[in-house]
């Protein structure tokens, strides 16, 4: 960790710290996330090993940040350290490339602020298109993100990139969840499946959060800005109408099922409605209430509203 | 996820031609660094882990896919660093903590104890340590790219229809890959070379007719470079009649009759 000068802690993730930091050597920023190893009898735990390995596997596409190194640091117990045999405590610090913003603050700062205006459409175009390229990566190694949301979308606002960041680490590492009050968990983007204690999701529940992440991006305001799972669920309900076995079948079997008033769905169109009807047509097929029915990142990669995106950039 | 050797990029069947330029392009980063190769050191370092790695195998009942990575490991560990001299007990820790660290990637339960009940005993915290030794000098990179990584797409290639028959020639094909692990030499090629190379052997052993056909689609395939494979296939061979030369040794030896044999036919005619 010598090579490294820590500059200012700039977050707080579920799994540890996260600092910006200075490479001395190349002068380049990197964001630092630290967590510790849970080492017992048997050594590096197998789930802290599989996953960091995967990571290292799935940043090497230019859609997912990319994990420059893994840096341990043996840390001694001060409750230990007169021992002659101290059961070292390991720390291990993730070294990312640093990217300055996220989609969070970005669409923020066209909210409000001195210069309100929408985003442009060939930049949400690109967005997207990015964030379907990171999904697609991810799902075709058979990892699910599970938490995907503006904040977890670092942005090179220069070159007009945009990664995926905090995957999977929250499985691998067992650190006492700290609630802070400024930090809720958010349920903006969760799918339907999951908020209805569904435990056997896949690859939807991440086109969901795309698509609520896609409406966003358009609309500059969270499309399901719910603040409990019961509340989340009536916001979703009451835009696209209370889900059926027709057009969900198994739905009224899940566990978290309650008999819920009958809304119509409303026009999506309306909600969005600076999105052209190519936009919402990829945005109503990401929000099938039926998993199985919305549409894969791959497959979005080639709908009609990438049409006009020159892809020759990516 | 599991982590699976045959697919370390891919789990899901249908997104297989998404990521395979993704695996030929990573490949190079789970072999040994190519300056180690020529090192005595490194070879007769390497040999004997080996030979201790695949002892365990046998006496714990190990996955074979679970020796093979930790041989992996080894490889890529040893060639970076200094092979340390007048310490006898490095190499066993090493063993120990290759086979922790492959187990561990394999989801298969094998405990410290169970890898050294024969042999000197390390703490846990030594075996600790050398597991963030290595995973530091592999970088994390444990999900390693191996020859069986490509053996499905290989097959591909050729179209052959029959299931039975493409199971039969991975089968085979990766059995030729588990037997050549002892050989240092084969370190120099990426294992894509290698899994073409074995397939090739596979497909003349077990379906001669269908053997020109599959030889052609792997040779043209333009993630390989002929005269690479063109010499790792000399080398196999060699190996493949050395591994026939013992065969022959072996039965030869049940033909020849003891001398005790011969003294009681010699007794019997006197007999007569």
């Amino acid at each position: 960790m010598e090579k490294y000068e820590k500059l200012e802690k700039v977050g707080e993730g579920t799994y540890g710290k996260v600092y910006k930091a200075r490479e001395k050597a190349s002068g380049s920023l990197v964001a630092l996330k630290k967590t510790r190893l849970e080492m017992d009898e048997e050594g590096v735990p197998p789930t802290a090993l599989r996953e960091v390995s995967l990571l290292q596997l799935l940043s090497q596409s230019i859609y997912i940040v990319r994990l420059l190194s893994v840096e341990h640091v043996d840390k001694v117990p001060k409750s230990q350290k007169s021992s002659s045999n101290p059961l070292t405590k390991p720390i291990l610090y993730l070294v990312f490339e640093y990217l300055d913003t996220d989609l969070k603050k970005f669409i923020d700062s066209h909210r409000k602020g001195p210069n309100p205006r929408p985003l442009p459409p060939p930049l949400i175009q690109s967005f997207l298109f990015q964030l379907c390229k990171g999904v697609a990566h991810c799902h075709s190694h058979g990892v699910l993100h599970r938490d995907l949301k503006p904040q977890n979308l670092l942005l090179d606002q220069h070159k007009g990139i945009l990664k995926i960041a905090d995957l999977g680490l929250g499985r691998a590492f067992t650190v006492p969840l700290k609630s802070y009050t400024h930090e809720i968990v958010t349920l903006w983007y969760r799918a339907p499946e999951v908020l209805l204690g569904s435990t056997h999701y896949s690859t939807g529940v991440d086109i969901w959060s795309v698509g609520c992440i896609f409406a966003e991006m358009v609309r500059r305001q969270a499309l399901f800005p719910g603040d409990s799972e019961f509340q989340q669920l009536i916001h979703i309900f009451k835009m696209l109408g209370t889900p059926t076995e027709e057009n969900w079948p198994g739905v009224t079997s899940l566990r978290d099922w309650h008999v819920y008033p009958r809304w119509e769905p409303q026009s999506l169109a309306k909600n969005v409605p600076s999105l052209g009807p190519d936009g919402v047509d990829l945005l109503s097929k990401m929000l099938k209430y039926n998993p199985s029915e919305r549409i894969s990142a791959k497959a979005a990669l080639d709908h009609p509203y990438f049409d006009s995106l020159d892809k020759s950039q990516f | 996820m599991e982590f699976d050797l045959e697919d370390p990029l891919v789990s899901l069947e249908e997104e297989q031609t998404f990521t395979i330029s993704e695996l030929f392009a990573s490949e190079s980063e789970h072999v040994p660094s190519p300056n180690c190769l020529t090192s005595t050191h490194f070879r007769v370092f390497c040999c004997e882990a080996i030979s201790l790695i695949l002892q365990v195998q046998v006496s714990c009942k190990l996955d074979p896919f679970v020796a093979y990575l930790a041989i992996n490991y080894l490889h890529r560990f040893m060639s970076s660093q200094e092979i340390p001299q007048g310490k006898p007990w490095f190499l066993r820790l090493v063993v120990i903590s290759c086979l922790s660290l492959a187990s561990k990637m394999k989801n298969t339960t094998l405990s410290f104890l169970v890898i050294q009940k024969e042999g000197c005993y390390f703490k846990a915290q030594s075996i600790q340590r050398m597991e963030l030794l290595i995973l530091g000098a592999l970088k994390w990179r444990m999900r390693s790219i191996t020859p069986f990584s490509f053996l499905h797409f290989f097959i591909s290639l050729a179209e052959i229809k029959d299931q039975s028959l493409k199971q039969a020639l991975k089968s085979r094909a990766s059995e030729i890959i588990f037997n050549a692990q002892n050989d240092i030499k084969l370190l120099e090629y990426k294992p894509s070379t290698v899994a073409a190379t074995a397939l090739i052997f596979a497909s003349h052993e077990l379906f001669p007719q269908q053997y020109s056909i599959l030889r052609a689609s792997i040779t043209a395939s333009e993630y390989l470079d002929g005269e690479t494979l063109s010499k790792c296939f000399d080398l196999m061979q060699d190996m493949m009649r050395m591994e026939a030369k013992e065969l022959m040794i072996d039965t030869s030896f049940l033909s020849t009759e003891t001398p005790v044999s011969m003294l009681e036919r010699n007794t019997k005619r006197q007999r007569i």
